[in-house]
């Protein structure tokens, strides 16, 4: 499945109303969806948020392919931006060293068995792609 | 769909899906949290990093001001997400 989400926060509610479509069709259950949602949403929020210039639309596929869902969200015209190189939140510290930031990608990180970003300078084209192992 | 509320016993309650998009709303209620109070998740079922970042800066505040969150009664998906987030150091989480 793939479709394009207008570059705003409140396109959320369409976003999810689309894994709502895969997750169905996927026959996931509700561990792997709410795994799905979360990570798209942090990554979809990050590009709305973070990716500079960019056109109307993020581009979002997903499928699954036996045991692993395969997603990715592509956003075309967009300044290189690699958020790995992100500062990482100090998850171990007391509230009083906690800063806020980071933690979208630090949790998808830690939820998908993998996470690439990779940049076509020439089109300007930022791509995120995930799999994540389902479980038995 | 989200919606908060807070009770007359002064919990607050969480219902629905905490998403990026939701807060704004959920900014109104909390920032009106001025003591120590629970935070129901019973009727929660999703919570991405919008929702963590302002619990807890909610729990921030409250902590520099001598009160905190406690928070109750969170689904397995979502407890595993404050696991990650590491946030057993910041929030007291009744199972």
């Amino acid at each position: 499945m793939r479709r394009g989400f207008r570059r705003e926060i409140d396109a959320l509610e369409e976003v999810f109303r689309f894994l709502e479509d895969f997750v169905d069709e996927a026959a996931l259950d509700e561990g792997a969806a709410f795994t799905i949602n979360l990570v798209v949403e942090e990554l979809f929020t990050n590009m709305v948020r973070h990716n500079t210039g960019g056109g109307e639309f993020i581009d979002l596929g997903i499928e699954r392919r036996g045991d692993v869902v395969h997603l990715e969200l592509v956003d075309i015209d967009v300044d290189q931006f690699d958020p790995t190189e992100a500062p990482k939140p100090a998850i171990a510290a007391e509230i009083e060293n906690r800063r806020p930031g980071g933690l979208g990608l630090h949790i998808v990180e830690t939820m998908v068995d993998t996470l690439e970003f990779d940049y076509e300078t020439e089109s300007r084209r930022m791509r995120v792609s995930v799999t994540k192992l389902l479980e038995p | 769909m989200f919606e908060i509320k807070r009770s007359t016993n002064g919990t607050v309650q969480l219902h629905g899906r905490f998403d990026a998009s939701q807060v704004s709303t959920a900014k109104e209620v909390l920032s009106l949290v001025d003591n120590s109070c629970v935070v129901d998740f019973s009727e929660l079922s999703y919570i991405s990093s919008a929702g963590l970042g302002l619990l807890f800066a909610t729990q921030k505040r409250l902590v520099d001001n001598g009160g905190a969150l406690t928070l109750a009664n969170l689904n397995p998906h979502i407890r595993e997400v404050f696991r990650i987030a590491g946030f057993d150091n910041i929030f007291e989480i009744n199972e």
